[in-house]
């Protein structure tokens, strides 16, 4: 289906882009309106129902977000942080109701309380100025705790200054395509997106495709709550993302890159904007980059709520103006990706990477982390910790180590953490000691690495009302296409919602016939990995969960 | 390859596979259609994953892990061993049906014959009933309001269960994009346009989505009679050139419902809202029942005797006194090839004169006689299959979406993929917003358009010099021509810039395969003949012929026009084309006649018109004609009708022609008959008899059979086999056709005597040798230089897609409430000039006669041209139109009409 709508946006190029146009349009009232739409569908030569239908989808564009003024975090650490409410308590006082809207997450999981006003982040006591945000933007002072114990940080270090990165992007001429892509090879790096493919054979895969035009996309839709690496990355090291992305497409031959970055971090969006002019400003974005004879281009396409739209497929069909429903797979996106042409889809902390990989090469960077894992990870620590904020490890270190030591332990009695984003494990505090953090170790115990995001789940939060929102998560945001997925997370949230609240016994075997469903039949991780963490929750908290079971 | 590479275990069991095969593909080959369950694959669709059930166990090692898969769209592993039916996948495939019914309405589910319900049948075989969900009642969509606004499409959403396959068809197939699906994940909703329904939407009733649609949520009005009908026939669509099959069902001798069988080579399950839906004309009371016979000005039902006595008695009686020359016939390219070569038969043997002539004259005469001469045949050289291979589309003078709505949709199909897309046309039409290069030329300079790019394409040294040198003939003249053309005065008249035609002379020269498809905007012309000889010099300069994805591929109008004249249907050649003046011809039909024949060429059909005023021909039968609504300059068209002794005219209803008639022939509709019909692919397809005929309305090809014996000769009696066996003896390229041999999905000629269909023509050597490249000389039409100063403006007709020709047959269905007139198309500024509005009355006249049309201000249109279909008798568009000929084949100039315009006074203001 998506073939067609593909090439006709496709068509425009990416300059002129058709879902950048209705996220523009929505900006006055909050939804684009349906003369914009019908023009849009003229312009782009498809029928009016395809842009109605994909304005629809997205949280930020559909018809009731209309009159919007003021967005409430409803993300899993902020809800279990118990913070929601007070703060929508607070904003009640300067906007009507009707003008509250909802984000998932804009990561600032360290310190929760998290709201955006006027296309700017709040978060933490920030709420306590609100009236003052509302006539003027203000200062955005949130800050976090930075904590590595690398002597070399690989993603975390100072940043690198421009003129380092330009010479570091001559060492990429020098070596050439192959010698490049050798490097990144030799680094074993797996996809820190959640999937862990390894980097190496994407990039290779898309490079032996032929094609005359060929994109380099940098998923930035980080959309676990719980997860803000990504956000870190983006805003206090942009320039080693979009290295990253010169070189895959140096690599495989690509001269445009899309950064398709989360509406719900418009700070990350103005960051990069100046970082890419700074690129152009020395030459490494354009034309023939360092008498290389090769160009490349950047876009930033802004996201408008959607978590599915993390799914690479769907990210595409974004892209495109498209419903970002999940796509079959063959064709790859390395083979029919953005327009209908190869396409490299990578996380930005996997891309964040490669400036080491280039300067120290592949071979130091295969030196940190263990087997199949190698490298550092970035970890999202939420606000129970006693230290929160970002962490860079060496993958396999204990968790243990990272929790009680770099974390520092929590402030309050927490029970469980949720490892992995609303698709990960929920690790109970008994097994933290159990795990290594690398990916096998943690499949191993039947649990997620995933993007390492860490949602601590507090000792006195009844875990019943925990899978309700699990399971109200994927409901919310599964993109409907497949029947286990869509109709199966609304059918577990109203099993756990008459369990919690109306004290209606749980069929267990009808929850484990949905629960199997659920992972063996869904397209994607959205439907097929809730049931990870719903049955880590049942096996460990059995004892607490048995009452609601006939 | 190995072989050992291609095999797979299927439930234990090693078998073969094709590499890139799906699993599902693979195991509906290996073990029935009916072995997997599936609720979103559809045969016609691209695999889509939603619906899941279609998942398989598979293990790369014998006793490997397993891993589930999705079998519709996960290809085949190389030696992977697959189990379709593991405990884990029976719980599965129940598990989601089970999910899906606590969202389904019972009612439905357990009143809906499973045979029709895919949901119903997937639930038993899963072995799921919907009393068997342990789900309690939770959110559904059960209360959704129902959509029965639209004649046709009907939407009853509580039933849906958001497989996508309604949205995939309409985007896939029919390419319309008018479904989509609203909301996200549990909420989505099946939605038509911008929420506005199926009647305010841009939908145009192809009823693809209704035929997709495993539930019944989206349906039509025929569709439940058609699930309950005691019988299906497959037959051949009556309404234009693609030939798509149908599946008509009837119930107790009524049509109840059509819908297009997924294994027809032609349109592959889909057809347009004529094929699909406007049947209902057949039995509508209006229907010609009876023979009728003009007594005292007055139509009085007659028996069959009494016509017959009557026709033959004036026939022979005219014959004795005027000779047979002061007779002749119009066959009818609506009816079979059986009945058409009976027609020409009667007209030559019986009657003993040529005039016999049909209305392809008024179409495709051009484009028969300009591809005779330029390459021996005048039929397409390739297939429309061809457009899978093809890496550049040319259409000129033409608006498949409309008129060739099945092939229509799949140009627009490789267009939206793109396929780089030419179109040449003085209407904004839907392919022409698609397309890479738009030449949007003054009507009646197609002459001058495609010398442009023969210019250029010359000039920019694209020829394809080997092909030249080898297969073809007068290229070196043609290029010293072309290259002295003025170029800017070609620039000039077409009102095309230079460089859009270099452009797009150069995308079509250099793509490895263009074909090119063309229309009555290409033959309806003073120069039609030339154009379209024009185009066949574009595709042999540049070696366009003989393989995939190439050609010279006209769009033929009526269902059988290619038939018509392959059985003879022409005044200068008989059946198989064979020059009637030719003695070894000549001879070869007298042999088979058994009469001796007359060896001058008759009347074309406006020469018939020119004779009768002239007092020259006295008698005319016509066979499913409307000339006086279809014929350009009607006033001279029933003037000559009236200056005859007899007219019969043999119709289903009583046309504008027919009222004029003295003797009025009930015939029969195609879901009376059987016979075969030629599409423009040259597909001899078997159009197969699903009913009899209503009231006393006989078969065409019998009624002509009849009228022969009456009048003495021999003919034996009529079936349809029979009649083919006859034509497979005398047209050369009909040898190998047998009608038991044809099969579903016919045979495309020339069937050499070993029953070979051919799909590609001329892959050697043409058909006449070398072929011929000629240069032709752009004319201004004199319709324009005699009035262009009193008529400045130009009005080119055309058609809709809801209705067909003079609307006889859709203006009797349900069609007629999606489209109920006809309407002018005309520029914003050349409304403006003349202070007309959208909706105003405006009188258009011409040097002819005026009429009062309704404007639609659009800018599908120049300023300066105005466009206009002609399906409605109200309006009479034809009283306008020029009676300006092609210089060679006669056929009438309907597409440059210069006309003045006002706003109309109050008189003819309708709304
Ligand atoms: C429901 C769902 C959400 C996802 N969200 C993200 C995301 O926010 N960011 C991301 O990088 N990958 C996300 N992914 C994974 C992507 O599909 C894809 O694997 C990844 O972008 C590939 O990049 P990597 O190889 O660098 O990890 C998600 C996957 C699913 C199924
Ligand atoms: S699992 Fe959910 S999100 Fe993924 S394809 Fe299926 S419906 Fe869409
Ligand atoms: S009838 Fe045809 S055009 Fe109309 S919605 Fe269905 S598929 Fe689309
Ligand atoms: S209307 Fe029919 S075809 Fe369309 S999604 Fe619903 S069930 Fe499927
Ligand atoms: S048929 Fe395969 S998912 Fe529906």
């Amino acid at each position: 289906m998506a073939e067609n709508l593909s090439a006709l946006s496709g068509r425009q190029g990416l300059d002129n882009n058709l879902f950048e146009k209705m996220v523009a349009g929505a900006r006055e009232n909050g939804s684009p309106d349906n003369q914009l739409l019908r023009d849009l569908a003229e312009e782009f030569l498809m029928g009016k129902a395809i842009t109605y239908g994909a304005a629809s989808f997205y949280d930020f564009l559909k018809p009731d977000h209309q009159g919007k003024k003021v967005h409430v975090c409803n993300g899993s650490a902020c809800m279990l942080a118990g913070t929601q409410d007070s703060i929508h308590e607070k904003l009640g006082t300067h906007f009507k109701e009707e003008e509250i809207g909802h984000m998932c997450c804009l990561g600032r999981c360290y310190e929760n309380g998290a709201f955006q006003l006027n296309g700017q982040n709040y978060s933490g006591d920030d709420i306590e100025k609100v009236a003052e945000y509302i006539s003027d933007r203000g200062e955005n002072d949130s800050s976090y705790v930075i904590k590595s114990k690398l002597s070399t940080p690989v993603l975390t270090g100072e940043a690198l200054t421009i003129e380092a990165y330009a010479s570091l992007f001559r060492k990429v001429i020098t070596a050439g395509a192959d010698g490049a892509l050798a490097e990144i090879k030799a680094s074993n790096i797996r996809g820190r997106g959640g999937a862990g493919f390894p980097m190496g054979v994407k990039i290779e895969s898309c490079k032996n495709t032929p094609a005359g035009q060929k994109y380099i996309v940098c998923n930035a839709d980080e959309g676990d709550p719980g997860a803000f690496s990504d956000r870190y990355l983006l805003e206090e090291q942009p320039l080693s993302v979009l290295f990253g992305m010169l070189t895959a497409g140096y690599i495989a031959g690509a001269s445009r890159g899309v950064l398709y970055i989360r509406g719900e971090y418009p700070e990350s969006v103005r960051v990069v904007k100046k970082a890419i002019e700074a690129l152009a400003a020395a030459g490494l974005q354009g034309e023939d980059i360092l008498g290389s004879g090769f160009d490349f281009r950047f876009k930033i396409i802004e996201g408008a709520g959607a978590y599915v739209c993390g799914e690479e497929t769907a990210l595409l069909s974004s892209i495109e103006g498209q419903r970002p429903e999940v796509r079959i797979r063959p064709p790859y996106p390395t083979q029919e990706g953005l327009f209908n042409k190869p396409t490299i889809v990578n996380n930005v902390e996997t891309l964040a990477a490669i400036p080491f990989i280039i300067r120290a090469g592949g071979k130091a960077y295969a030196a940190y982390g263990t087997g199949k894992s190698t490298g550092t990870k970035l970890v999202s620590l939420d606000s129970f910790f006693n230290h929160p904020g970002m962490v860079e490890v060496e993958m396999g270190i204990p968790f243990k180590e990272l929790i009680y030591g770099i974390g520092g332990g929590f402030k309050s009695p927490v029970k469980a953490l949720h490892v992995g984003g609303p698709l990960g494990g929920i690790v109970p505090v008994h097994k933290i000691a159990d795990l290594t953090l690398d990916f096998e170790s943690f499949q191993q115990q039947g649990f997620l690495l995933g993007h390492a995001g860490i949602v601590s789940v507090p000792e006195d939060y009844p875990m019943i009302n925990y899978l309700e929102h699990l399971f109200d998560f994927t409901a919310v945001e599964s993109c409907g296409k497949c029947f286990p997925c869509s109709i199966g997370s609304v059918r577990g949230r109203e099993m756990m919602a008459a369990a919690a609240e109306d004290a209606v016994k749980i069929d267990r075997q009808l929850l484990d016939d949905l629960l199997e469903t659920m992972e063996v039949g869904s397209l994607c991780a959205l439907g097929g990995g809730l049931p990870l963490g719903v049955n880590n929750a049942l096996q460990y908290f059995e004892d607490e969960l048995k009452q609601y079971f006939k | 390859m190995d072989k050992s590479v291609n095999s797979v275990f299927v439930n234990g069991e090693e078998v073969q596979f094709e590499p890139g095969q799906t699993i599902l593909n693979l195991l509906r080959k290996e073990l029935g259609e009916e072995a997997i369950p599936t609720l979103c694959d559809a045969p016609n669709l691209k695999p889509f994953g939603s619906c899941r059930v279609c998942s398989v166990d598979v293990a790369l090692a014998a006793d490997g892990p397993m891993k589930v898969q999705a079998s519709c769209h996960t290809p085949v592993t190389p030696g992977s061993y697959i189990y379709t039916h593991t405990d884990r996948i029976n719980r599965l495939r129940k598990n989601i049906v089970e999910l899906v019914l606590t969202d389904y309405p019972r009612e439905k589910f357990t009143h809906d014959n499973p045979q029709q319900n895919e949901l119903k049948k997937v639930a038993l075989q899963t072995g799921i009933d919907i009393s068997d969900v342990r789900y309690l009642p939770g959110a559904n969509h059960l209360d959704r309001p129902k959509d029965e606004a639209h004649p046709y499409m009907r939407a009853n959403l509580a039933a849906c269960i958001n497989c996508y396959r309604c949205i995939r068809a309409c985007d896939e197939v029919q390419g319309e994009m008018v479904l989509t699906m609203v909301g996200r994940g549990f909420e989505n909703t099946v939605t038509m346009g911008m929420n506005e329904g199926f009647k305010e939407s841009d939908c145009v009733s192809c009823g693809a989505c209704s035929q997709a649609c495993p539930t019944g949520a989206i349906t039509d009005i025929f569709a439940a009679e058609f699930a309950n009908a005691d019988q299906v026939t497959r037959t051949v669509c009556t309404y234009c050139g693609v030939g798509c099959n149908l599946n008509v069902a009837t119930s107790k001798g009524e049509v109840v419902g059509i819908n297009a069988p997924y294994d027809a080579e032609v349109n592959q399950g889909h057809t347009c809202l004529k094929g699909r839906y406007a049947f209902q004309f057949y039995n509508h009371p209006e229907r010609l029942r009876n023979p009728l016979l003009k007594k005292n000005g007055k139509f009085e039902k007659v028996s069959w005797d009494e016509a017959y006595d009557f026709i033959v008695d004036k026939f022979q009686s005219i014959r004795a006194e005027h000779g047979p020359d002061a007779i002749g016939g119009i066959s009818s390219s609506r009816c079979t090839n059986e009945e058409n070569y009976l027609m020409q038969k009667f007209i030559r043997a019986v009657v003993g004169t040529n005039n016999i002539d049909g209305c392809a004259r008024v179409c495709h005469s051009p484009t028969a006689l300009g591809m005779q001469r330029a390459f021996g045949t005048g039929a397409a050289t390739n297939s429309i299959i061809d457009l899978k291979y093809t890496n550049c589309i040319m259409v000129i003078g033409a608006n498949p979406t409309a008129a060739h709505p099945v092939t229509g949709a799949k140009i627009k199909q490789a267009a939206m993929k793109g396929t780089p897309l030419i179109v040449i046309d003085p209407r904004r039409t839907p392919l022409a917003k698609l397309a890479d290069y738009h030449l949007q030329l003054r009507p009646g300079t197609n002459v001058a358009m495609l010398n442009m790019l023969l210019y250029y394409i010359i000039t920019a040294g694209l020829e394809d010099k080997e092909f030249i040198a080898q297969r073809t003939e007068g290229y070196d003249d043609f290029a010293q021509q072309i290259k002295s053309l003025d170029i800017d005065q070609m620039a000039e008249v077409t009102g095309v810039s230079k460089e859009l035609a270099r452009q797009a002379a150069i995308a079509y020269a250099s793509a490895p395969n263009a074909m090119s498809f063309h229309g009555l905007g290409v033959t309806e012309h003073s120069q039609g003949t030339f154009t379209v000889m024009q185009i066949a010099d574009l595709a042999m300069i540049t070696g366009n012929i003989g393989r995939r994805g190439v050609g010279v591929n006209p769009l033929r109008g009526q269902n059988n026009v290619q038939g018509s004249a392959d059985m003879g249907v022409q005044p200068h050649q008989g059946a198989g084309y064979l020059d009637i003046t030719d003695p070894n011809a000549q001879a070869l039909y007298e042999k088979h006649y058994g009469v001796p024949l007359p060896k001058q060429i008759g009347y074309k059909i406006p020469e018939m018109f020119d004779a009768a005023i002239a007092g020259k021909m006295k008698a005319i039968w016509i066979i499913g004609e409307d000339v006086v609504q279809t014929d350009p300059n009607t006033a001279k068209v029933k003037k000559a009708l009236e200056m005859m002794d007899l007219v019969v005219v043999q119709e289903l209803f009583m046309t504008e022609t027919a009222l004029m008639a003295d003797v009025v022939l009930p015939g029969a509709s195609f879901l009376e008959k059987s016979g075969t019909f030629t599409n423009g692919e040259r597909r001899v397809q078997r159009v197969n008899k699903v009913i009899e005929p209503v009231g006393n309305a006989r078969v065409d090809g019998q009624i002509i059979v009849d009228v022969m014996k009456r009048m003495g000769y021999d003919q034996p009696d009529y079936t349809a086999a029979g009649v083919l066996q006859e034509v497979s003896r005398i047209v050369p390229f009909f040898k190998g056709i047998k009608w038991e041999e044809l099969g579903e999905n016919g045979k495309q000629w020339p069937v050499a005597e070993d029953g070979k269909s051919t799909d590609m023509i001329h892959v050697q050597a043409f058909k006449r040798g070398k072929g011929n490249i000629q240069f032709f000389d752009w004319r201004e039409t004199e319709e324009i230089t005699r009035h262009a100063n009193e008529f400045p403006y130009i009005i080119t007709t055309n058609r809709d897609l809801e209705h067909y020709n003079c609307g006889a047959m859709t203006r009797r269905t349900g069609n007629v409430e999606l489209n109920r007139e006809d309407v002018l198309l005309i520029n914003p500024r050349d409304a403006r000039d003349n202070g007309i509005e959208d909706g105003d009355m405006v009188c258009v006249t011409s040097a002819r006669g005026k009429v009062d049309i309704k404007a639609k201000i659009t800018d599908q249109v120049n300023p300066g041209v105005m466009s206009t279909t002609f399906h409605f008798p109200e309006i009479m568009v034809n009283m306008i139109t020029s009676d300006v000929h092609d210089s060679e084949a006669k056929c009438p100039e309907y597409k440059v009409v210069a006309v003045k315009i006002r706003k109309s006074k109050g008189e003819f203001a309708r709304v």
